[in-house]
């Protein structure tokens, strides 16, 4: 370790405990930033001590393949590093490496850090991956999906592919590449890329995806999900098949965008060698990320309780697959809390809420209550209304805390609640507060 | 009473939410009891006199454009701009906008011709102009299009000026406009619209909407045309917000 390195990883550690003394956040970013500014080179450094390092990226479904493909590997027994919070620019994979250093260990080298992990499982954001991936030296990159998503900040689909197909250009062909066979934006991937590439996809499933001139050609995909059939919002079952295997699985996540994420993990375990037949019967033990199908407990006076469920939103294709999943589920006094934000995270355009179809949202129960709120209420109230919601069934509050706990009062069946991200991350605040849930920060 | 919405190239040219537009001309003529149906037109397709009562065009990703801006060549242009000088409504944003005009020059290769339905052209530059948008629509008595603030998002880096006879849709309060240099934004002409307004538009800008609708069954009909009254609290709450936030 060189005098730089050393002070750029103090220097982060010292961030992190002020940032968790003050309560100002959880550490995901700012130890990374202020690291990278004092030793630039951190992240190719540190990273390289790991044997083998994954990278995820796409628009939807980062976290939770990460947190998958960590979840299996962790139970072979492999030590497993992380960007756990979502962080997923470059400064949030700083952190993850500054974090692996225990504080006293700081000093006694190869006691802590990267060296001690067998495996880093990154996922980054669509556009800092360009800046990453040089970086990084991955042994597999995941590709899961392209939509339009934050155009405000990321730009079109067309371009942010061609930015990929240049970045691959100059990756090691010993890296082996995995992409959504379903998605005909990503195969065009494959003609910039030298080495192995792999393919998963749903037989007989078309995402609604991008690609707008040629209809998708039909590729062979090396792993396949087969008979996908959703039970409740509890699971979701199918086959899978790979070369001339074929096996059953239960997904205890509801959605078939969660089967693609699950194919992504499995095919990145199946090509990394870990034993699949553990990975199988673990399955159904596995629990989703912070804010993507989080199941809560509300607690009322005289030990009463009410159910909750957590479902971020973010983009017209990631919003309108969780549309789809919850509307048959929906019963009669359950309702529904939306929360659209237009911060920089979310995206300062909210126009994307009319390319999200909240007409799916409409479905056999008639009055359904729903309460709006965020810093964009007004405009998503709206969008209800153009879907076909009476707006004398929508409660309008840009305020939180105020427009959840009128959401939750007199709640007699399940709360609804789709937040955006930086709607999320405030009412994982309010929920913490209330000892509903732990604080984002202490979760893995 | 009913109506035909012609989205113009649909299922290329829909990005920001743009569709957001036709939806809001599709239920605000629902709940008055006029029936309407939106038709994509794209590459292709025939489009023949009468065949359309008002036409949306949105924008589009690059390489798309370069496709329709083609199709239009081939007489699609022409036709659009004959049913215009009838008095048919038409909105185009972002791009729409701009393959509407003389010409669009991007960086490098050639020149993307236009159709010259309005009297602009459009320049690509490094400024990517981007945020949301307030305009003071000044009164055009001549199609009956009366004062009013209009508000939405504009993300676009091409920079459209107008010709010394083009008619600005509006004066920017907040934002950037046609190109960021002259305050103006969007153009006019007859009752056609072009402008750099997602958001979505109409929905928060009912009064808008309702224009359309109301030119469009005028021509249609051939008579006068008063639009009943909606009830649009939640449209004007949106929009006094957005205003008031941003402009």
């Amino acid at each position: 370790m060189n005098l730089k390195e050393f002070t750029a990883i103090a220097a982060g550690k010292t961030v992190l405990g002020l940032t968790r003394t003050l309560k100002v956040g959880g550490g995901s970013a700012a130890p990374g930033l202020y690291a990278l500014k004092i030793y630039p080179d951190l992240i190719s450094k540190l990273s390289r001590q790991i044997p083998q390092t994954v990278v995820i990226t796409g628009t939807n479904g980062k976290t939770t393949t990460a947190r998958m493909l960590a979840y299996f590997a962790t139970q072979q027994g492999l030590r497993v590093l992380r960007n756990t919070t979502g962080s997923n620019l470059e400064r949030g994979i700083a952190s993850a490496l500054i974090n692996s250093y225990q504080a006293d260990e700081l000093l006694r080298v190869g006691r802590s850090g990267p060296a001690t992990y067998d495996l880093a499982v990154w996922e980054v954001d669509e556009a800092a991956f360009n800046l990453v991936l040089p970086q990084i030296k991955p042994d597999l990159i995941i590709f899961l999906n392209v939509f339009r998503d934050q155009l405000d900040r990321y730009g079109e689909v067309d371009s942010v592919v061609k930015k990929w197909a240049q970045t691959l250009k100059h990756i090691d062909p010993q890296t082996t590449i995995l992409i959504n066979g379903d998605d005909a934006n990503l195969l065009e991937l494959r003609s910039s890329f030298r080495g192995r590439i792999r393919t998963f996809g749903v037989k007989n499933y078309k995402i609604s995806g991008e690609k707008t001139f040629a209809d998708k050609q039909k590729t062979r995909l090396d792993f396949e999900a087969v008979g996908v059939k959703t039970i409740g919002l509890q699971k979701t079952s199918f086959s899978i098949t790979w070369d001339k295997f074929s096996t059953p699985a239960t997904l205890p996540l509801p959605g078939v965008y969660h089967v693609y994420n699950f194919l992504a993990a499995f095919a990145a375990a199946h090509i990394m060698d870990l034993p699949l037949k553990p990975i199988l019967k673990n399955l159904p033990r596995f629990s989703p990320a912070f804010g993507r199908v989080e199941k809560l407990t509300f607690k009322y006076a005289g030990d009463r309780t009410r159910e909750g469920y957590i479902f971020l939103i973010k983009n017209p294709a990631g919003a309108t697959q969780v549309f789809q999943t919850i509307a048959p589920e929906l019963k009669k006094d359950d309702r529904l809390f939306l929360a659209l934000n237009d911060k920089l995270a979310d995206g300062t355009d909210v126009s994307w809420i009319w390319d999200t179809e909240f007409e799916k949202l409409k479905r056999k129960v008639q009055e359904l209550k729903i309460f709006v709120s965020g810093s964009r209420a007004e405009d998503l109230a709206l969008r209800l209304k153009y879907a076909g919601f009476d707006p004398a069934d929508i409660t309008v509050n840009r305020n939180l805390v105020k427009s959840l706990s009128s959401a939750k009062r007199k709640l007699s069946g399940r709360l609804f609640i789709l937040p955006t991200y930086t709607a999320l991350l405030e009412l994982q605040k309010i929920l913490a507060k209330s000892g509903v849930k732990q604080h984002y920060w202490k979760e893995s | 009473m009913h109506l035909t919405i012609g989205y113009l190239y649909g299922d290329l040219m829909n990005i920001y939410g743009d569709t957001g537009n036709t939806i809001a001309l599709q239920r605000r003529a629902q709940w008055r009891g006029i029936e309407i149906k939106i038709k994509n037109i794209s590459v292709g397709d025939k489009l023949k006199k009468g065949g359309v009562d008002i036409f949306f065009f949105g924008g589009g990703q690059d390489q798309t454009q370069q496709t329709v801006a083609k199709d239009m060549q081939k007489g699609k242009g022409k036709l659009i701009k004959a049913e215009i000088e009838r008095g048919i409504p038409l909105l185009s944003i972002c791009g729409g906008y701009q393959l509407l005009g003389d010409y669009y020059r991007p960086h490098k290769g050639p020149k993307l011709a236009g159709i010259g339905l309005f009297p602009v052209y459009t320049q690509a530059s490094f400024e990517r102009m981007i945020g949301n948008i307030v305009i003071e629509v000044s009164p055009h008595p001549e199609v009956g299009l009366p004062h009013q603030l209009v508000v939405g998002f504009e993300n676009h880096s091409g920079k459209t000026f107008l010709k010394p006879e083009a008619v600005p849709f509006g004066h920017v309060i907040k934002g950037f406009g046609n190109n960021g240099e002259d305050k103006s934004e969007g153009c006019i002409y007859k009752n056609a619209i072009g402008c750099y307004m997602h958001g979505s538009l109409l929905p928060k800008n009912p009064q808008l909407a309702d224009w359309f609708l109301q030119k469009a069954l005028e021509v249609k009909y051939g008579t006068k045309v008063e639009l009943k009254p909606l009830d649009d609290t939640p449209e004007l709450k949106a929009q006094r917000t957005a205003i008031t936030k941003f402009g």
